[in-house]
């Protein structure tokens, strides 16, 4: 049996520190005892302090609990099941209610659990019954809109003092002779994280008579979860494998560890040959990372740790004495802020891949030859019709409008430095217009003179309007209208945003 | 109305395909015999593995082939799910107006280990109603109950006398001059990939209706990713984080490939040994570097990660006195 659960504590009032905190909690169950229903409780504190005990000591003083925590799928749909319908129903004899615990809130996973935070929120609104949630992370965006919700209460870290005597205590239970600095230690290390300091006592001592400083090594340091920057300084600046392995174990993605290793070593290493031998290192940390992905062996990932951890280290002369800032990858900041760019390549690259039975990575390597074809007003205009690109995404090939033509196929021209009203209509009739213009590539010609007078009707209302507007007629709108005039009022003039 | 060349010349029967005569050979008898087994069409990009599937498909499913004949290709979403999902919906109807349904599937080596293996369930159970072709660049990267499976046929590069004459036979219906070694320096740029010489005749073709090979230079030149150039010259001025910076917003932005970029690399350095910019010894030093990271890059490495790697390789180092 594990100790934590053997010496688990029986009554609230048995619970390790946090005397005000549980106060507070002891007050709201009996309030709820009282008939009176109060906020849900949210406990926020590190790992190991006793929130999910205290929540299953309470519970004995309702009539019934219900639980999820992480190891549950917690999706809309799962918590509306399990919970949602369970609290919204009263019992029947009135009285009994129902405790609902809901673990470890903050870990609510971004995409298996679709939905989790919203249905906790309905039920927090639509409940009758107590609810009381965990939280490690006070900082955790998923949580601030429940903290509003909530009587928050904070969960401290267990003092030392106190972990060393429930230690004292067990060792006495288990009739295990100890030196008190063992357990002073243990207790340390644990850094108020008494489930974790009580296993590793469990570790050393069970099936012994005593236990001595020289069981202490069979243990390693406790696997804290580090500050992806803590790691970083630590590669960068330590060559000591043992604290440079400990520093990597992180709560990220070896891929993710390793772009924000890659972009700082530059900002610490100074000497070229550094660089290099700290880059060769990352690239074949990477490959590893790519091999995994595509065997799906992630056993490869431990080369990857490394290569990427001992192997950077390793590659500086000693280490420099000066404060380096850091930087998180400049990668991943273009990617976002180059959000609509790669938007509007994608868009193109994927209509083409269409047309040309490509997938878009290769329409996108044929991109080069495609901005040289665009050059040529007809061949570019038939081109945007072929791939049924509109005005925004011919833009991906060239800067210039396209000019409108002389014979009556779908014209398309461009402005630049439109009026934001001129933008919208036209962008409308942009559309419009290569659709109609690619549905009638086969009918005959008249048809599409029809389409086209009709669009320049369109188009002659727009102008009226915004010769109505307030704004003046700018010097772009003359230059677009000289053409016209000579296509005899046939052709349409079609704008672009810039 | 103009259209790509690459779509408008398009071979569309066996027969037209060039450069593959063998395997159109084989696929023929197929036709004949009205059943096919699956089929894998592996090798380099350009080479006719898109364009004879689907006329495969045509000679094989006659009228009615468009209806029954799907193309899913990389850019589509390919997970387990879709797989699952796009294929199921297909193959559980039969085929109407044609022997069986076809099923292509594009650059199955972009294709997780776990989407191969749903792929092969689903190419197992439903074997009677439909035949697979599957198209990939390097065959090593599919797993071996799916290779098994298949009747695998490599493309070879498209040999340089071919490309010319369907190069010929484009200009000539387009009504384009040239003048002699025009053709051969596209084909030069070309690397056996037929797409990207069409597409480089076309583009040259915007230039004039004489078209030289001074005017191919020009467009190859134009199409090269941007800033090579400038990136190498950065490393080699020591300003690595300027370098790294610039790479990593032409990968962004213009989203060229990790491919097209080393093999830019490989030709500017070439170009700059020939320039005398650089000693041989360094350049020979260099050229093993970069056919090792085109190699990881191809075994699938992050791109950007093994070319800033590369970039390192550049800076100057102090001499070791």
């Amino acid at each position: 049996m594990l100790w934590t659960e053997k010496y688990s504590p029986r009554k609230i009032d048995d619970v390790l520190g946090n005397k005000k905190a549980i106060e507070q909690i002891d007050e709201w169950v009996e309030n709820w005892e009282h008939g009176e229903p109060q906020k849900c409780l949210l406990l926020i504190g590190p790992p190991g302090t006793g929130k999910t005990t205290l929540a299953h000591l309470i519970a004995v003083f309702f009539s019934d609990h219900i639980e999820l925590n992480a190891s549950d799928k917690r999706s809309f749909d799962i918590i509306m099941n399990t919970i949602g319908e369970a609290s919204a129903a009263t019992s029947l004899f009135g009285k009994g209610k129902k405790l609902i615990i809901l673990d470890e809130v903050d870990g609510l996973h971004g995409n298996e659990d679709r939905g989790g935070i919203r249905a906790i929120n309905k039920i927090i609104k639509e409940s009758h019954h107590p609810i009381i949630m965990m939280a490690n992370d006070p900082y955790s965006k998923r949580i601030t809109s429940l903290k509003s919700k909530c009587q928050v209460i904070n969960i401290r870290k267990v003092h030392t003092n106190s972990i060393v005597a429930l230690l004292k205590r067990i060792c006495v239970k288990e009739g295990i002779e100890f030196e008190e600095h063992v357990l002073r230690t243990l207790a340390k290390r644990s850094n108020g994280d008494l489930r974790s300091a009580i296993n590793d006592l469990q570790v050393i001592a069970q099936g012994k008579n005593s236990i001595t400083s020289n069981d202490l090594e069979i243990i390693s340091e406790k696997d804290n979860v580090n500050n992806i920057f803590d790691s970083i300084r630590t590669v960068l600046k330590s060559k000591n494998p043992k604290r440079i392995k400990n520093a990597l174990r992180l709560d990220s993605e070896p891929g993710f560890i390793l772009e924000q290793i890659t972009e700082n070593i530059p900002r610490e290493y100074e000497k070229p040959e550094e660089i290099e031998k700290a880059y060769d290192m990352v690239a074949e940390a990477d490959m590893y990372l790519g091999r995994a992905f595509h065997t799906r062996h992630y056993g490869y990932w431990k080369y990857t740790y490394d290569l990427m951890g001992l192997g950077v280290a390793l590659a500086k002369d000693e280490t420099y004495k000066k404060f380096s800032r850091y930087a998180s990858s400049t990668f991943y900041s273009k990617l976002s802020r180059n959000r609509a760019k790669r938007d509007l390549r994608d868009r193109v690259a994927t209509k083409m891949g269409e047309k040309m039975h490509t997938s878009r990575k290769v329409a996108i390597e044929q991109f080069p030859y495609f901005e040289i074809m665009f050059q040529p007003e007809d061949l570019a205009r038939d081109l945007a019709d072929y791939f049924e690109l509109d005005d925004a995404e011919v833009k991906q090939f060239r800067k210039r409008k396209i000019k409108k033509r002389k014979t009556k196929k779908a014209p398309k021209s461009t402005t630049n430095k439109d009026k934001s009203n001129r933008k919208k209509s036209s962008a409308s009739v942009v559309s419009k217009k290569t659709k109609t213009s690619t549905k009638s590539s086969k009918s005959t010609e008249k048809e599409e003179k029809k389409v086209l007078t009709e669009d320049s009707n369109k188009k002659d209302e727009d102008k009226k309007k915004k010769d109505h507007s307030s704004k003046s007629v700018s010097k772009d709108n003359g230059e677009s209208e000289k053409p016209e005039a000579k296509d005899n009022g046939k052709q349409v003039s079609l704008f672009s945003f810039k | 109305m103009n259209r790509p060349w690459v779509e408008k010349y398009r071979p569309q029967t066996l027969e037209e395909v060039v450069g593959q005569d063998h395997i159109i050979q084989r696929l023929k008898q197929y036709v004949n015999e009205e059943s096919m087994p699956n089929l894998m069409f592996t090798g380099p990009a350009g080479v006719g593995k898109t364009t004879t599937a689907i006329a495969l498909a045509k000679a094989m499913l006659g009228e009615y082939w468009k209806q029954n004949f799907l193309e899913l290709n990389a850019s589509d979403a390919r997970g387990i799910d879709t797989v699952r999902k796009d294929i199921k919906n297909f193959c559980r109807l039969k085929a109407v107006g044609s022997p069986f349904r076809i099923i292509f599937l594009d650059e199955v080596d972009n294709m997780t280990k776990d989407a191969q293996h749903a792929l092969r369930r689903e190419m197992e159970m439903y074997t009677k109603t439909s035949s697979f072709i599957l198209s990939c660049n390097y065959s090593s990267k599919i797993i071996d109950p799916i290779q098994s499976r298949c009747a695998i046929f490599r493309f070879a590069p498209i040999k340089g006398h071919q490309v010319i004459q369907r190069l010929e036979k484009i200009a000539n219906t387009e009504n384009i001059q040239h003048t002699p070694g025009t053709l051969e320096s596209i084909v030069y740029f070309a690397e056996g990939d037929m797409r990207r010489a069409v597409n480089i005749l076309q583009s040259t073709a915007t230039m004039g209706t004489e078209i030289t090979e001074e005017h191919v230079h020009d467009v190859v030149s134009k199409a090269k990713p941007k800033d090579v150039r400038r990136i190498i010259n950065m490393a080699l001025d020591g300003d690595f984080m300027g370098s790294r910076d610039l790479l990593r917003e032409v990968m962004v932005v213009q989203g060229t490939s990790g491919e097209d970029m080393i093999t830019q690399v490989y030709q500017e350095v070439s170009r700059m040994s020939m320039d005398d910019l650089i000693g041989s010894e360094e350049y020979i030093n260099l050229v093993g570097h970069i056919g090792e990271y085109d190699f990881r890059i191809r075994e699938g490495a992050n791109p950007r990660i093994q070319l800033e790697s590369l970039l390192t390789k550049f800076l100057p180092k102090e001499k070791a006195d």
